[in-house]
């Protein structure tokens, strides 16, 4: 019995050393160990046996069985591993092919700034306001304080839709609206299109964009303004950049200022971006005139603020250096796709 | 406006260089924006007197000349012709410098040897556009009691330097030399001289009365200054005013008239000079008139009519006022008796009348702009001092004046304290005092903190202490202002549901590979028409568009979207998908409001893909939106391919449409064959969407999957199966996917296969064949009964 079981283990191993494939390991299985297999029927005839010899044959069976077991799944491990090994060899790639096309389109070049300008002051505090672009000329004009015979009236500056109702030439009107509607304390920007009768050129266009920031509250002084607007510069064009602030006229504000910045290009060294100047300038502001306060039913004496406004497409082009503002509004991809 | 550093050098003594000189009047407030040299380059050119002219022995194009250059004498040959003997020339001696930077040295013409070079206006760096073709092609030849050896440089403010100065609208005081210098006085805290006028004070005006009255009918005229002249002799205005005019761009006429345009540019008061005995009558009257024609002094004939303001001689009219003289009553050789007209007109009728005639004139664009009546009687005694120092007139005793409404000085009360709040800085009450005076206005102190403070009467735009805030703070320095930190309340801030909506929409169209486009609010009627649909009664036409092709503002951004397309088909770009997020206009029907504006998202594609794969991004769109079904109806614009278009409606509202372009339109615009596109109305999209993110708990039973195979008539929708499909599988179907349709082989002619799968879920328990077969058949049931359909085994 001890003898045909030793053979049975030998005979087992063999077979299974000869088994190349995965799916005919189990058949070794069954052979041996299953239901019907060879040791199974072996230890079948276990009860024949004296009671001296049982314990040591049903040992050794055990043995056999381990054994046999444990050859089993280093068998399958290797076979695995071959397998394995051979699916490797068969897929390998040259990965140096290309990649399959996938197309990200992008945002336009002024979407993007404005989404950086909105970044910055949202980051402030501010909200965002929209108004109408065909707006009462009241709005657009009276309310602002422009004298009634400015010149910025005529049929040669301002598109009008009818006698009383003009495409709005900035977008300041959405600040009296937000005043005449809302309750200090205010912080908001207003981005938008806005139109003025210029032919198309390089540098002009019926159709643009500007933005512009309002804050009212108590006590806020024109060192507010300078704080934040010079801040605004630091974040949209870098940490080191310098603002200047030269004293200006705009009806809406009083005391006026316009901002420049040191240029982003040459570090204010001097150079073509800056027609060789050092200095670019960026943005209009100033207090808000007391009677635009007084128009949107806000007492000067008791709040103070200030307001600014920038040429988003003007700086667009600083920004990417674009040379023709044409390009903007034609959207060629060639164009359209360098911004990403 | 153009002015010049030496002109200002004689009211302050301004010892900065010029650009710093520059800088600092910019940082007040007078925006420099350029200062260049008259001629940087010239040197070593000096008068000299033609003594001697000879033919040159060798050469019949050439004399030669002997020049006395004062301290000695040279020979210089030339070719110039305008040349003769006693001719005073600048003469550039050898070493010297041309303003277009050649050297000149001693050159031999033809066997003599010349030393040095006779220089025209060119030669020397001058404005040529200021001079006649005649004097401009010859040498120039300088008056007779110029002084010999004398540097060209000085003699004709070569040295100086031209500031061009961009004035802000509400400083018409400052459209003068005197004007700015008052703001380089203030700026750099410096004296200013002051200009000396005519004293006409102890003269009675009985010998003026005897020529002339003046009456005024129209309250567009302010004030109305008249002084009258005896011509002595009308010549050219001696060197030092010809050059003050040229280096300020104005052309010298001849001494009576340059003398109006010396105080015009001096002052900023525009001066008129009429001839006497021209005006045929004894009076001015400044009033509209019936009239319908004027030729001005240009040799032009205006067309006028009742709403400009004339100057007339109580009959005709000899000036438009504030703008230009009529040629009727002009300054000639002949004029004996100059009237000198120093009037005041208000900027608005001059404006309009001004813009009317097209004719903008260095008078009207002071005028435009404001004078300050005040100036009138100063400017009239300047001028006359200036006609008597050169020697151009006697005067005639007296002075008209018709000054209805004198104006009386404002005063406007400066609180310190209420000053330092407001700017935040901290100024003593006499700092803020001393700055006030140094820009020329008349301060005292009221109280404690406050100053009541007298305005000039050339300072219109000072109203309010906010203005006064301005005065110091400029003078002060914007820059020394500190930047802070807003206090006041916290304000959250941040962007809106709508506005943050607007953004994931964009960066959806962005990853699925779309760019975004930015293209005008104008369209037209042409343009329209070219998208194959009538023209709707809702337009927004403008009264002043910039030409036909912009003369509506777009009620669509179809048009520009398959512009875009057609720019870039036709540029090459082999493939595109574009988007934009923009507003429409259209008419409002309640009168009293404004147009209505709505945002539109238009998407457009071509070069690739079918209608199928706009409609995906459409629908990924829309899933994004919380909206899960969408139906798509056929139908829609005429611009769409009758075959090829589908309305998109959510819950009954419509959403927009979608559809491939028709091809009359394809060839209207010149498009690829097949564009796609698609338009949402972005209101109604937020409106319909449901942002609100909620967990729902992942399943515990398992889905089961049924696929159903429908053989149908071709012309049958599929939404109208998959509605049957909804509708009779309630709450257990998850969800279903139509994911084949097959033609051809094993199916009937105008038959198509639509292949779903089905999946099923309940999500308490496991579904069984008993809860799924019922529903199956359902399906099958109706869809046999609506369409005849089949079962596909
Ligand atoms: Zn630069």
């Amino acid at each position: 019995m001890e003898l045909e079981l030793k053979q049975l283990r030998d005979r087992c191993i063999a077979d299974l050393n000869a088994v190349t494939e995965l799916k005919t390991l189990d058949n070794v299985r069954i052979k041996y160990l299953g239901k019907k297999g060879e040791l199974t029927i072996a230890l079948k005839g276990m009860g024949k046996l004296s009671n001296e010899e049982r314990p040591i044959i049903g040992k050794l069976a055990n043995e056999i069985r381990e054994e046999i077991e444990s050859n089993i799944m280093a068998q399958k491990q290797f076979l695995e591993r071959q397998e394995i090994e051979a699916q490797i060899k068969e897929e390998s790639i040259d990965v140096s092919l290309p990649g399959q096309k996938h197309q990200a389109g992008n945002l336009h070049p002024l979407t993007t700034i404005i989404n950086d300008l909105k970044e910055i002051f949202l980051g402030m505090g501010f909200s965002i306001a929209e108004g109408p672009e065909i707006e009462w000329a009241k709005y657009n004009f009276d309310y602002l304080n422009v004298p009634q015979d400015h010149s910025a009236r005529d049929l040669q500056d301002t598109f009008y839709y009818q006698d009383d109702i003009v495409l709005r030439t900035q977008t300041s009107p959405v600040q009296v609206r937000v005043m005449e509607e809302q309750q200090p304390p205010l912080r908001i920007i207003s981005p938008g299109r806005v139109y003025r009768c210029d032919e198309i050129d390089a540098t002009h266009s019926p159709v643009f964009h500007q933005m512009e920031g309002l804050v009212i509250d108590k006590g806020i002084t024109m060192s507010d303004l300078k704080g934040t607007l010079d801040l605004f510069a630091k974040k949209l064009f870098g940490e080191q950049t310098k603002t200047k602030f030269r004293p200006h006229q705009f009806y809406f504000t009083e005391p006026s200022a316009e901002m420049d910045v040191t240029c982003f290009k040459c570090g204010g060294v001097g150079c073509k971006v800056c027609s060789n100047t050092g200095w670019i300038e960026i943005l209009g502001c100033g207090m808000v005139h007391p009677n635009v306060l007084r128009f949107c039913g806000i007492d000067p004496d008791e709040y103070s603020g200030f307001a600014f406004g920038m040429g988003l497409d003007r700086i667009t082009m600083i920004k990417y250096g674009i040379n023709d503002l044409r390009l903007l509004f034609e959207n060629d991809l060639r164009f359209l796709a360098q911004f990403k | 406006m153009l002015v010049s550093l030496n002109w200002l050098k004689e009211f302050v003594d301004i010892k900065m260089a010029p650009f710093d000189f520059g800088e600092a009047l910019t940082m007040s407030g007078t925006k420099v924006e350029t200062l260049t040299i008259v001629s940087e380059n010239v040197v070593n050119i000096f008068t000299g007197k033609i003594t001697k002219i000879e033919a040159h022995p060798n050469a019949d194009k050439l004399t030669i000349c002997t020049v006395d250059l004062g301290m000695d004498e040279r020979v210089i040959v030339t070719a110039a012709k305008n040349v003769f003997e006693g001719a005073i020339v600048p003469v550039a001696i050898d070493g010297a410098v041309i303003a277009n930077g050649t050297k000149i040295g001693t050159n031999d013409f033809r066997g003599v040897l010349s030393y040095g070079m006779f220089c025209s206006i060119e030669e020397l760096g001058m404005n040529t556009d200021l001079f006649s073709k005649e004097i401009m092609e010859g040498i120039l030849i300088l008056p007779e009691n110029t002084p010999l050896g004398m540097d060209a440089r000085e003699l004709l403010w070569l040295d100086d330097v031209i500031i061009d100065v961009e004035l802000t609208a509400n400083r018409s005081d400052c459209q003068s030399i005197v004007g700015i210098a008052r703001e380089a006085a203030a700026t750099l805290d410096l004296p200013m001289a002051e200009v000396t006028g005519y004293d006409a004070t102890s003269e009675s005006n009985a010998e003026i009365a005897d020529y002339l009255a003046v009456r005024i009918e129209d309250p567009a005229c302010p004030r109305y200054v008249a002084k009258m002249l005896k011509v002595k002799k009308i010549e050219d205005s001696p060197l030092w005013l010809q050059i003050k005019l040229l280096n300020s761009g104005v052309r010298p006429i001849n001494n009576i008239v340059d003398v109006t345009n010396y105080v015009m540019l001096e002052l900023g008061q525009p001066l008129h000079a009429f001839d006497y005995h021209s005006l045929q009558s004894q009076e001015i009257v400044v009033r509209t008139v019936v009239d319908k024609k004027i030729v001005t002094l240009d040799d032009k004939e205006r067309e006028i009519d009742e709403s400009m303001l004339m100057i007339t001689n109580g009959k005709a009219p000899v000036a438009i006022a504030g703008v230009m003289g009529g040629e009727n009553s002009e300054i000639t050789e002949k004029t004996s008796l100059v009237v000198l007209e120093s009037a005041n007109f208000n900027k608005g009728s001059v404006r309009l009348t001004a813009k009317q005639l097209g004719l903008r004139t260095e008078a009207s664009s002071r005028f435009e702009k404001g004078v300050d009546p005040e100036l009138a009687s100063v400017a009239a005694l300047r001028a006359t001092q200036l006609l008597l120092d050169i020697s151009a007139c006697d005067v005639i005793e007296g002075m008209i004046d018709v000054y209805p409404q004198v104006a009386t000085l404002k005063k406007v009360a400066l609180d310190v304290n209420w000053f330092n709040a407001f700017v935040g800085i901290s100024l003593t009450v006499e700092e803020v005092s001393s700055m006030l005076t140094r820009l020329f206005f008349t301060v005292k102190r009221i109280s404690d903190t406050v100053l009541e403070v007298e305005v000039p009467s050339y300072r219109m735009d000072i109203e309010l202490k906010e203005d006064l805030a301005e005065e110091v703070v400029r003078i002060f320095g914007y820059d020394r202002i500190p930047g802070t930190i807003m206090g006041g309340e916290t304000m959250v801030g941040g962007k809106t549901p709508v506005q943050k909506f607007e953004d994931s929409l964009k960066n959806i169209l962005v990853g699925q590979g779309y760019y975004e486009t930015l293209t005008s609010s104008f369209t037209s009627e042409k343009r329209l028409r070219g998208l194959n649909t009538q023209l709707e009664d809702n337009l927004i036409p403008l009264i002043n568009p910039l030409g036909e092709e912009n003369s509506i503002m777009r009620h669509t951004l179809i048009g520009h979207q398959l512009e875009v397309i057609s720019l870039n088909y036709n540029r090459k770009n082999p493939t595109g998908c574009f988007f934009e997020l923009s507003n429409t206009y259209q008419k409002n029907s309640n009168s009293g409001e404004l147009p209505i504006e709505a945002k539109k998202l238009a998407i457009s594609t071509y070069g690739s893909g079918d209608y199928f794969e706009l409609k995906g991004v459409v629908e990924l769109l829309l899933k994004h939106s919380g909206i899960d079904d969408p139906d798509f109806v056929a139908g829609g614009s005429d611009f769409l391919h009758p075959g090829r278009k589908a309305e998109i409606f959510v819950k009954g509202i419509k959403l927009g449409e979608i559809g491939e372009i028709h091809p009359i339109v394809v060839k209207h615009y010149e498009l690829p064959k097949r564009c796609y596109v698609c338009q949402l109305s972005f209101d109604e999209l937020f409106e319909s969407a449901s942002l609100d993110n909620k967990f729902t708990d992942l399943p515990k039973f398992p889905a089961s999957n049924r696929d159903l195979a429908i053989l149908v008539k071709a012309e049958i929708p599929a939404a109208a199966i998959a509605a049957i499909i909804r509708k009779n599988s309630g709450e257990i179907l998850e969800s279903f996917e139509l994911f084949d349709v097959y033609t051809g082989a094993q199916i009937p002619d105008g038959y198509k296969s639509l292949a779903y799968a089905l999946n099923f879920r309940h999500h308490e328990r496991t579904l069984t064949d008993n809860d799924i077969n019922p529903v199956i058949d359902q399906i099958l049931g109706e869809l046999k009964q609506a369409f005849d359909a089949q079962l596909r085994e």
